[in-house]
């Protein structure tokens, strides 16, 4: 069986496996980390990130949105599906079981020690580097205050469990409404017409937050969130045994991701040098809607083709994936606070970070996951 | 009291129950869910609606758990019917409290936690926490009451009184918190500060919602027939 981060195994209903979705997935989980490192050097987010170095390139900006705005809805949509699998073959109270214990635990075990390690490393590099971000001098000058009020919790970049749950809960709810038919009746105007419509459920979602929008890490559900990733999570619900249909969408791929390139041209004109806060405006909220309906179903398309043939590396990567995912901020935080003093050009440290990050991933994969219990968790 | 229970079955009952509330259940879940992420807006309108919504899906939740399990099956007399089954009326007491209590109790403690979670992570006071666990100990009070009286009384009329009459009184006592000084300004202050008064109601809630629940589950317990 290949551990995954929802145990179920990607099959279709008539068994076949469709390695392509663990592929997807696990390169989706891969595309954060390199995200995560990139923000370091973006000068947009240069105000806001932990870790920003004093070298940062527009170059960044450019290119790191248009993932951003992929790989998490790619991510929710292959977890519907997985989730509809889970649930053909053991029912609501296994993909219950299931959520708990490939979810639910290692959130609650994970969370307060990734806290912990980010917030140590983090006050370590306020106090020491040289060369501080604007947010670590503001820790600084944080930690200096006498009666410093302490942040309010978050879930930090755990949040896409926090999220699976709650779309877990959503999906029971759904499914005891008997909710179903409107899923299948969207189907059933064929995939075209979802396409086209796709964009549309997200916009509302997008208009209430600001742009590029942010983690939503409180601990309380967000609208804006529920928005954008639930209906991508139930696009892969009602995919679950109708991959073929996606078959429709071939021909509208080229033309989609020109249309996507010119709305990323025109999103990144609007988004400008500094980030504005507050909610995006609806013009923006429209583009991002595009890119993110449109561009994640290309990616889709796209990975059932070129990611179908099972690959010896691929299926490593999607088996250490949610164990890279999970560890890999705050050891990236530690490696970039110990890079910011350096006077390396920021591709090289870059490199480094992410290099350095998904070895000790890997490593610690292979020590404590890939041959022990914690496999049946986290592996 | 050497009786055996017959637990299989009870737990069948239990289950029973707890999938003809389903359907109500995920509905109050999704309301819960709406409720929670408009006071996570932080907003002064989102917390007041959210507020409501979340006291209206606790007493909606309360009166239709009762109704369901108690007052419909009453109506459509499947009581005959359990009487057929291997039940003692001990059984088929307990089943019935151990179901409403299960369909009641799931979405008022996941309620609970979520508004500890928006008290205590969001920028609105902590010390609402004490002024929220009141309010939740009315629910759990009106709750017990409502279904000691379902339980004990046949009238509809009387069960619908009490299920109104009973839920309705936290309006008076949100405007008595609101009176009692020792409880309305730690509300609105950033420490948890458990008064006097504020220990006194909490602590009458929880004993008198035990009470309730014991007398009907003893009161029950010791009849010899259903009838």
């Amino acid at each position: 069986m290949n551990p995954s981060l929802t145990d179920a195994s990607a099959d279709e209903p008539n068994g076949t496996r469709v390695h392509a979705l663990d592929h997807l997935r696990a390169l989706a989980m891969l595309a954060g980390v390199l995200f995560h490192a990139a923000l370091a050097y973006s000068p947009l987010l240069h105000p806001w990130w932990p870790a920003a170095d004093r070298q940062h390139a527009p170059l960044i900006d450019a290119l790191v949105w248009l993932p951003h705005l992929v790989r998490m809805p790619l991510f929710f949509l292959v977890a519907g599906y997985f989730s509809a699998s889970l649930l053909q073959r053991r029912g609501m109270s296994g993909l219950a079981r299931q959520r708990v214990r490939r979810i639910l635990l290692p959130f609650l075990v994970a969370w307060p020690l990734v806290h912990l390690s980010v917030a140590m490393a983090t006050g370590w590099a306020a106090e020491a580097t040289l060369y501080p971000s604007p947010l670590l001098q503001m820790v600084r000058e944080w930690m200096a205050m006498p009666d410093a009020q302490a942040p309010p919790p978050g879930t930090g970049h755990l949040w896409f469990l926090h999220y699976l749950l709650l779309f877990g809960v959503l999906h029971w709810v759904g499914r005891v409404l008997e909710l179903g038919g409107l899923l299948q009746r969207w189907l059933a105007l064929g995939m075209p017409w979802v396409a086209l419509s796709l964009p549309l459920l997200l916009w509302p979602g997008f208009a209430l937050t600001s742009a590029p929008h942010p983690a939503p890490e409180g601990l309380l559900p967000q609208f804006w969130a529920i928005g954008v990733y639930g209906p991508f999570y139930a696009l892969g619900v009602a995919l679950f045994g109708r991959l073929e249909s996606l078959d429709s969408l071939r021909r509208w791929l080229l033309p989609a991701t020109f249309a996507c390139l010119l709305a990323y041209a025109l999103f990144l004109r609007a988004l400008g040098v500094v980030l504005v806060p507050g909610n995006a405006s609806w013009d923006v909220a429209a583009l991002q809607a595009l890119i993110a309906g449109w561009a994640t179903l290309a990616c889709l398309v796209f990975g059932l083709r070129a990611l179908a043939q099972p690959r010896a590396w691929l299926r490593y990567l999607a088996a250490s994936a949610y164990w890279t995912y999970l560890m890999h901020l705050p050891l990236l935080f530690a490696i970039q606070y110990l890079l910011m003093d350096l006077n390396w050009p920021w591709p090289a440290k870059f490199a480094f970070a992410v290099s350095a990050t998904l070895v000790l991933c890997v490593v610690s994969y292979e020590i404590l996951v890939r041959r022990t219990p914690l496999r049946r968790w986290v592996g | 009291m050497n009786q055996v229970l017959n637990l299989p079955l009870i737990r069948l009952l239990v289950i029973k129950d707890w999938q003809l509330f389903q359907k109500q259940l995920a509905a109050y879940v999704l309301a819960g869910i709406v409720a929670l992420a408009l006071l996570g807006l932080a907003r002064p309108w989102a917390f007041y609606l959210g507020s409501l919504l979340l006291i209206i899906v606790l007493v909606a939740g309360s009166c239709f758990s009762i109704s369901n399990s108690l007052l419909v099956e009453r109506k459509e007399q499947t009581l005959a019917f359990v009487m057929s089954l291997p039940l003692s009326p001990l059984d088929f007491t307990l089943a019935k409290l151990a179901g409403n209590l299960l369909t009641f109790g799931v979405p008022f403690g996941l309620l609970l936690l979520g508004t500890l979670v928006v008290v205590l992570t969001t920028p609105l006071p902590d010390g609402l926490v004490v002024y929220s666990l009141l309010i939740y100990g009315h629910i759990l009070l009106a709750y017990s009451v409502s279904l000691m009286v379902a339980m004990q009384v046949e009238s509809e009329g009387w069960n619908t009184f009490a299920m109104i009459a009973s839920n309705l009184l936290v309006n008076p006592l949100i405007m008595l918190l609101g009176q009692i000084d020792a409880i309305s300004i730690p509300a609105r202050a950033d420490a948890i500060v458990w008064s006097l008064p504020a220990v006194l109601i909490l602590s009458a809630q929880v004993l008198l919602s035990l009470a309730a629940l014991g007398f009907t589950a003893w009161w029950h317990g010791r009849k010899p027939a259903f009838y």
